[in-house]
């Protein structure tokens, strides 16, 4: 373990979470001697090691450097966070254009124009 | 965070200065939650997870098949790699209607016909539409984090999550994989509803993927209720 990034990592004084599992025959021990009864030690025990988070250590991280990196995968651009709440463009109705200054051939474009620069400000 | 008490406490002493250093800032993530119980975080590093995640998002797209519909987004294996994507989406509150996010294990497809899936069923939280507000993204979020942190003793069990933005009113659920396992189900529905915090009036509902294939969803039966 010593090679493992969570090696690393250090915390306060704490106790060790444990749990007790009772058991009443030797047929109930695991079968492996790096497997713990019951499935899961909070530790470091190979084999009967699970990775658990408290909610509070995740939210913790959400602002660090690495969690703000933007991801190198591309996010569909409707998705993006910031980005124009779609149902505010699929209501146009809903304003009022001066429609004597557009073209009618151009309207639907450029209302849709106008849409976007006005959601920005929201 | 229990996976690394024991290396903490042994380096203890030598990392305190650096400890005093990282205080205030600690000091100011208190605020977000109480019960934050760390005291020195590299945030050099990246913190694996349990398990591999994709996040997909699913356009109500009539003109398409539904399957079509059904979009990868990401996948993750980190904390850090779990924010990176979260923090740069929309949160469900702002997708349109009709639209949904899921989050499932890595393998595994967002749909009822997936083998993972088949045989399982999903803990359901029923929101009023008034929720969609204050409510919505901090439950979500709350589930999400019981996945990614491996909340559940049973997790082998838990195949993904769901978030549904309807006009009728949103929906969250937590999918298993097998509606037979009873104890398994009733233990990850007791500890969904303690980390979402819901008051006492909003119950959580066990319903199998099979019924509700064959049945209109609004009359599917709970088989339990929390």
């Amino acid at each position: 373990m010593s090679s493992s990034p969570l090696a690393k990592q250090v915390t306060g004084s704490k106790a060790i979470p444990t749990r007790k599992v009772v058991i009443n025959d030797a047929c109930e021990l695991p079968n492996y001697y790096s497997a713990t009864p019951g499935g899961t030690l909070y530790s470091t025990t190979p084999g009967g090691t699970r990775i658990v988070y408290e909610p509070s250590f995740i939210m913790n991280l959400r602002n660090s450097p690495l969690s703000k990196t933007p991801p190198t995968y591309e996010i569909p651009s409707s998705l993006l966070r910031g980005s124009t709440p779609e149902k505010k463009t699929k209501s146009p109705s809903k304003r009022h254009y001066n429609k004597n200054h557009i073209d009618s051939t151009k309207r639907d474009t450029k209302q849709i124009e106008d849409e976007d620069q006005f959601s920005l400000d929201l | 965070m229990s996976f690394t008490s024991l290396q903490g406490k042994a380096c203890r002493s030598s990392i305190k200065m650096s400890a005093n250093n990282v205080e205030t800032e600690n000091e100011k993530n208190d605020q977000i939650s109480e019960e934050v119980d760390v005291c020195v975080v590299d945030y050099t590093i990246k913190h694996p997870l349990q398990c591999a995640w994709t996040m997909w998002y699913f356009e109500n797209d009539r003109s398409q098949n539904w399957e079509d519909n059904v979009r990868e987004i990401a996948s993750f294996q980190t904390i850090e790699d779990f924010w990176a994507l979260y923090n740069h989406i929309k949160p469900a509150s702002e997708l349109k209607q009709g639209n949904d996010y899921s989050l499932f294990k890595t393998g595994i497809k967002p749909m009822w016909e997936d083998p993972a899936n088949k045989r399982g069923g999903r803990w359901l939280l029923s929101l009023e539409k008034k929720q969609r507000n204050q409510e919505l993204d901090r439950c979500w979020l709350d589930a999400i984090l019981c996945l990614v942190g491996d909340a559940f003793e049973n997790s082998v069990e838990v195949c993904g999550a769901v978030v549904n933005i309807r006009g009728k009113g949103d929906k969250i659920a937590v999918w298993t994989a097998d509606a037979n396992n009873g104890p398994a189900i009733l233990e990850i529905g007791k500890k969904l509803k303690e980390r979402l915090h819901l008051p006492g009036r909003m119950q959580l509902g066990y319903q199998i993927h099979h019924d509700l294939m064959a049945k209109n969803s609004s009359v599917t039966k709970n088989c339990y209720t929390l």
